[in-house]
């Protein structure tokens, strides 16, 4: 007999779960943003590609005459999703924004969104319009405590994503390069002053956000065991709605924002309707920052005069 | 430098205004109106392909009359309204495309119905199964798939009468199609006195349903009606096993495909309840045939390709006995089809151009693949 | 030309496109040409609140829907007439841009585009679910076409085409007296520098909402227009492509340029047919192109001219951007 009590658990944990992804999304964009002001539209594509990638590393491997260990192959997989996004990343901003870095920021905006059409049909294109199975490669274990059950999946997703932005964190905050980065979306003219290279920076922020998303694709596409080239559409939206609503610009920010969405959205359609889901989520989203208007963790920076 | 951009930009203008002239000679064309590109790309495809095998199985065959022989034009309508009436007045605007397959969303094909009744010019959709498109009393339409309010109470009547379940929740993804099947099954549903413990919606492209399937499962029904199509269904039947839900699961003909069965996997997919029309390709002669052809072509075979091949087949045969380019008489020989062969049984149409002569079949997935359980016809007065 | 009056530079250019439908009888380029023409007043009213005020707009087709359900609602279940339902579409849509504007106007910038966009959104999953409102997924049918002093319109695109024309000109012509006017030096003082503007006695947060307001009145009248020329609207044809791709024409136009957008207009509603040859590679070519253009004319097609012209500035060169 479920209870209440266990009930609400059980769709937290589902919030939970696909929260974690929206936010490994989710910092791709305030990362990004916080360094030079720009809606990426194109990332919920590179979350996509990496997607992708995981699955045509997948297959890969189950072509393989031997099967290797489990861990194994994720980490592979995982590797090769990351290297692929990242050089797509990286790539994306050599060709498409780079350019654009003296031009007003809607300008920049408009080719993101460009970038973002072009991306999805090139993937279309290459694999194909179908939905594609993604091979499932976990034991069917799950761990039951109590009345939650949680499968080993879910777990390697939490235990990836929570290591994912405790290492981000850390990185930002005290290694060198991370704090090049913060002076760099603080104050751009000082930090270089001080010998940031700006093109590095930039470079390595989108390298390092594309990372993340491709992460957040291998573990979306093994979750889900399925990919279509729209995918990146819907979540992207939703991870950069996460990330305003944390405080665009910020990394711890991303992270809550996007922990908060999933559950929000899985508390929605639990409790509520899941027709109107997303309605939910926005409305609270926008009563958030009614109150507070740089989102949950954002800086209310006054303005000088 | 400005008005050399609008030069260009005005040039541009003019040359789609020149667009190139019709290929010469001998070739009549039909056109097929589908969502090439966009978020039902693959679907849209598979019906490009069906109705291309269907040209081309005829232009196999020799001229439809004089040296005349078939050219399909296909157009992408990318499941947007605004875009399937362009696309329909671009067919309308070119002399040499006699007729349509088109389009396959029901609101495409609604907006475009207006056009292509204005033009005189027939119009045969593989899918869109919404009834109020032919209750607009436009001649030109006509379609070779059943319509929501015929299988979804066939489906009710078997869920609440074979079956004897009596409590249920149904789930739709609130597109056209999906809400007008699961709108007439609940409404079905309801007259047997069967119970709907919950009603509640998904959106296409949307990927975690966790949460809803934890909240169905507190309702514990012994079914859940699923309007939709397969890409959701597939990914529904994974997380319900992860959720814990048990229950049964019937679909309509969206879902009625070998690809779900792929997605979800045979044990997943096993025991779920489908309708589709007619009966399944794979076991009917020359639909068996077309099934291999297709799948050596394409891969898997695709939803509604074979609708696809129907409808071009019915406009086909229609500009045989025409014997002309003349859009007026092939709409009449298309309303005369009689009995047309086809690969989902014979065609007929009514009055209001919808397919007729045509039972539903309630199919079940036993053994990863699908199997013909009975003919069901909803009774009179649904 | 610039010594001509007003109205008379409004019909010089608009002039020329009053010809097409003499010249050329294709019903399939007609339509286009009146899609074209709503999705100039889309770009038009778009510009209001990016390229005059400043402010970003992700959610703009939510007003585009709301102008075209308030004239399907109010025909289907009034039998309102066309020439009322018009008014009452931009009227009605104004009300919500104010009610969205109103929390929105206190929000930072970018977190504006959230704002919005969530907007966007809600309209048409609103749209989308209230099955008995608004017919759901299928939408309304059957809605009347104008009649104009007893001529009635019909599926031809041609008596659309004029309409369109017509309100393209008036509004153009009122915004570029709006532009002139106190309240649009006001706007373009709010989008260069707030701050300075509220110091010099400009009631920001009231100009932004009456911005909002206007902006979304444009979309109203556009919506309206094009619920009567389809007779049908569904919420499909309202979604968050169709925002993206009007604030893509305001840019790709440039900013703050009223020939300008409804130039981006013109192209982005062409090309992708234009593209149809292209099959499968359509869209991909069409996102290839405005990556394109904005890497190589980053002020938009007709940007940077705005602030010289109309503030009789002496012409700045470099890309200073979003003059």
């Amino acid at each position: 007999m479920e209870g209440a009590l266990d009930l609400f658990l059980q769709q937290l944990l589902n919030g939970l779960t696909i929260g974690m992804i929206y936010a490994l999304i989710a910092l791709g964009y305030t990362m990004v943003y916080g360094v030079i002001q720009l809606i990426n539209f194109a990332h919920g594509e590179v979350f996509m590609a990496g997607a992708y990638l995981a699955m045509t590393a997948l297959v890969f491997f189950g072509t393989l005459a031997t099967p290797l260990p489990v861990w194994a192959v994720f980490a592979a997989v995982v590797l090769f999703s990351v290297v692929g996004s990242a050089a797509l990343g990286a790539g994306i901003e050599r060709v498409a924004y780079k350019p654009l870095r003296g031009s007003p920021k809607l300008t920049a905006l408009i080719t993101s969104i460009g970038m973002s059409f072009f991306l999805q049909n090139a993937v279309m294109l290459v694999y194909g319009a179908k939905e594609q199975s993604v091979p499932d490669i976990f034991p069917a274990g799950r761990l039951e405590a109590g009345p939650l059950s949680v499968s080993l999946l879910q777990g390697v997703i939490f235990a990836v994503s929570i290591g994912l932005m405790v290492l981000l964190t850390r990185f930002v905050r005290h290694t060198r390069t991370g704090k090049a980065l913060r002076a760099l979306a603080q104050d751009p003219d000082t930090a270089r002053l001080m010998g940031v290279s700006v093109d590095s920076m930039i470079r390595l922020t989108f390298v390092l956000g594309s990372a993340l998303a491709a992460v957040g694709g291998a573990l979306f596409g093994m979750y889900y065991g399925s990919v279509n080239f729209h995918d990146g559409y819907l979540a992207g939206l939703k991870a950069f709605t996460a990330a305003v609503f944390g405080g665009i610009g910020s990394i711890p920010g991303a992270m809550i924002g996007g922990i908060l969405l999933g559950i929000f959205e899985a508390m929605g359609a639990g409790y509520l309707s899941a027709e109107w889901k997303d309605v939910f989520a926005f409305v609270l989203l926008g009563a958030v920052l009614i109150f507070k208007p740089s989102g949950l963790l954002g800086e209310n920076v006054p303005e000088k005069v | 430098m400005n008005s050399r951009r609008l030069a260009l930009a005005a040039a541009l203008l003019v040359a789609a205004a020149v667009a190139p002239a019709a290929l010469a000679g001998d070739e009549v064309r039909i056109g097929l109106a589908a969502p090439l590109t966009g978020d039902q790309a693959y679907i849209g495809q598979c019906v490009l392909h069906g109705a291309e095998m269907a040209v081309e199985d005829a232009n196999v065959k020799g001229p439809v009359f004089g040296s005349t022989r078939i050219r399909l034009v296909p157009l992408d309508d990318q499941h947007n309204p605004t875009q399937a009436v362009l696309a329909a007045n671009k067919f309308v605007a070119d002399p040499d495309v006699v007729a349509v397959v088109g389009h396959f969303n029901s609101s495409c094909t609604k907006a475009a119905s207006t056009i292509y009744h204005e033009s005189r010019m027939a119009q045969v959709t593989p899918g869109s199964t919404n009834p109020e498109i032919s209750r607009q009393g436009f001649d030109t339409f006509f379609r070779v798939c059943p319509t929501d309010d015929v299988q979804a109470p066939a489906a009710a009547d078997f869920v609440r009468s074979k079956l004897g379940i009596k409590r249920i929740a149904i789930l739709d993804d609130q597109t056209t199609y999906g809400k007008g099947l699961a709108d007439a099954f609940e409404k079905r549903y309801r007259s047997l006195g069967g119970e709907v413990t919950q009603r509640d919606g998904i959106t296409q492209g949307e990927k975690d349903f966790t949460p809803l399937l934890t909240k169905i499962r507190s309702g514990k029904p012994e079914l859940v009606y699923f309007g939709g199509i397969y890409p959701e269904l597939a990914l529904i039947l994974k997380q319900a096993a992860k959720v814990g839900l048990v229950t049964r699961w019937m679909g309509g003909d969206g879902v009625a495909e070998p690809t779900l069965i792929t997605l979800a996997g045979p044990k997943l997919a096993e025991g779920v309840y489908v309708t589709r029309l007619g009966l399944d390709p794979h076991t009917v002669p020359t639909a068996k045939d077309f099934a291999s052809r297709y799948e050596a072509r394409h891969g898997e075979i695709g939803p509604f390709s074979a609708y696809a091949y129907d409808a071009a087949n019915v406009l086909i045969e229609a500009i045989r006995r025409a014997g002309s380019k003349d859009r007026q008489a092939v709409l009449a020989e298309v309303r005369k089809t009689r009995d047309l062969p086809g690969l989902l049984g014979p065609v007929n149409f009514d009055a209001q151009g919808d397919a007729i002569g045509k039972s539903i079949g309630i199919f079940q997935i036993q053994d990863g693949e699908f199997r013909f359980i009975e003919e069901a016809r909803p009774a009179a007065g649904s | 030309m610039n010594r001509l009056p007003l109205s008379a530079q409004v019909a010089a250019v608009l002039l020329p496109f009053a010809f097409l439908p003499l010249v050329d009888r294709n019903a399939y380029h007609l339509d286009l040409m009146t899609n074209v023409g709503i999705y100039v007043l889309l770009a038009m009213g778009l510009n209001v609140v990016v390229g005059f005020t400043g402010l970003l707009n992700l959610g703009y087709a939510a007003f585009f829907a709301i102008g075209a359900y308030t004239y399907a609602l109010l025909n289907l279940h009034t039998g309102c007439p066309f020439w009322w339902g018009l008014p009452a579409a931009g009227i009605t849509a104004m009300l919500f841009g104010f009610v969205i504007g109103l929390p929105s106007i206190r929000v930072r910038g970018d977190y504006l585009a959230i704002t919005t966009l969530g907007f966007g959104e809600i309209v048409r999953i609103t749209f989308n679910n209230l099955d008995d409102w608004t017919g759901g997924p299928n939408g309304l049918l059957g809605i009347d076409r104008p009649v104009f002093f007893g001529f009635r319109f019909s599926v031809n695109a041609t008596p659309y085409y004029y309409l369109t024309l017509a309100l393209v000109a008036v509004t153009a012509y009122l915004l570029f007296r709006m532009i002139r006017s106190k309240f649009g030096r006001a706007l373009v003082a709010i989008r260069e520098d707030e701050l300075a503007a509220g110091c010099m006695g400009i009631p920001a947060l009231q100009v932004k909402l009456v911005s909002f307001g206007i902006s979304a009145f444009i979309a109203g009248i556009a919506g309206a227009v094009f619920a009567a020329k389809q007779t049908i609207v569904t919420p499909d044809s309202f979604d968050f492509v169709l925002s993206v791709l009007i604030l893509a024409m305001v840019v790709l136009g440039g900013m703050g340029n009223i020939w300008g957008v409804a130039l981006g207009a013109l192209v982005l509603g062409v090309l992708p047919e234009l593209l149809r040859g292209f099959a499968a590679y359509r869209m991909l070519l069409f996102g290839l192109i405005m990556i394109l253009m904005m890497i190589f004319r980053p002020q938009g097609m007709l940007g940077g001219q705005l602030i010289r012209r109309e503030l009789g500035r002496r012409p700045k060169e470099g890309s200073d951007g979003a003059a």
